[in-house]
């Protein structure tokens, strides 16, 4: 049998519930993502997202990072991984009943100025540069990791995938892209194959990467 | 500054548990701080305490005996978020005190 690993995810939840600012907004977003609010809704969508901004603009990054970023053994496919995936409430923040083009989902993303804002951050913060030692353009994983957990609460909220390696996306795919078909592969690449990205999160995960406590909100 | 009605001896303690240490059905590794009201409260007591406590004594009120001043919470800290080993969410609401006063 495999050893008993640490569930970092599982520590981290644990460390949120013993303090007292991140134990209130942490139940602050679970009860409206949580809570039915008719046979046809399974929770007003609304009040999630918007408490879910909330968890990540006032709990400091220790705690909310130290949930949404934990790390997880590699392949590990259930407690760790399920739990990290559970982090945002995705039946409630993340799925829907019909899975929208990723270039329409754009476009309602931009008529939305929170939203718009938020999503050409990332795109700055995050952009790759192969040559670069971080794999990153700007080389600050804290700006790319703010600007993805920005996302969270918007239409563009992303929620990692059911893959062995660290893989995130919105919920959208490129089915109906008609001739814009490399654009929008192009736009989920960003997020589910971003090389800056992904070692973002890692390095978080490792506790390798010190300068995220600097810049990252308090 | 002690409220009025306070109590000097009542209270707020907390304890680090584990959720299902809380005996409330829930299978989960997650943990808490639960807080509660612990002390006592002679120094609170009111004449409408010390007639009971008379009347007691002396049998005038026969079998009964009316509960004397306690220390409860009168407050109650934020709610209580956890996943579960199915991975459901729960959360608990008045779990867990904030105020303590003797009433």
């Amino acid at each position: 049998p495999a050893l008993a690993r640490e569930n970092n995810c599982l520590n981290a939840a644990k460390a949120c519930n013993l303090n007292d600012t991140c134990k209130k907004y942490r139940s602050a977003y679970i009860s409206p993502c949580t809570s039915r609010v008719s046979t046809a809704e399974v929770c007003n969508k609304r009040k999630c997202h918007k408490a879910l901004r909330q968890f990540f603009d006032k709990v400091p990054a220790r705690h909310s990072y130290g949930m949404l970023y934990c790390s997880c053994p590699p392949g590990d496919q259930s407690a760790c991984s399920e739990r990290r995936r559970q982090t945002i409430v995705p039946a409630c923040s993340y799925e829907d009943k019909e899975k929208p083009n990723c270039l329409a989902l754009q476009v309602s993303c931009k008529s939305n100025y929170i939203c718009r804002s938020r999503l050409a951050d990332f795109f700055s913060n995050c952009q790759p540069e192969p040559r670069s030692l971080s794999g990153c353009l700007k080389e600050s994983y804290a700006d790319c990791l703010l600007s993805y957990s920005g996302l969270i609460g918007t239409v563009m909220t992303p929620n990692y995938l059911r893959s062995p390696k660290i893989s995130v996306s919105p919920f959208c795919d490129c089915s109906n892209s008609g001739n814009s078909k490399e654009d929008c592969e192009r736009f989920t690449e960003f997020f589910t194959d971003n090389a800056c990205l992904r070692n973002a999160i890692q390095a978080f995960g490792n506790g390798t990467d010190v300068s995220v406590w600097h810049s990252a909100p308090v | 500054e002690l409220i009025k009605g306070q109590g000097r001896g009542c209270l707020l303690k907390e304890i680090h548990l584990n959720v299902t240490d809380l005996g409330l059905g829930y299978r989960t590794k997650e943990e808490l701080i639960f807080r509660y009201c612990s002390g006592p409260c002679y120094d609170s007591e009111t004449n409408y305490d010390k007639i009971l406590n008379n009347l007691t004594q002396n049998k005038k009120l026969g079998k009964e005996s009316p509960s004397q001043t306690c220390c409860r919470p009168i407050a109650f800290d934020d709610d209580l978020s956890f996943l579960d080993d199915s991975l459901e969410y729960h959360t608990l609401k008045k779990h867990s005190a904030k105020k303590c006063a003797c009433v």
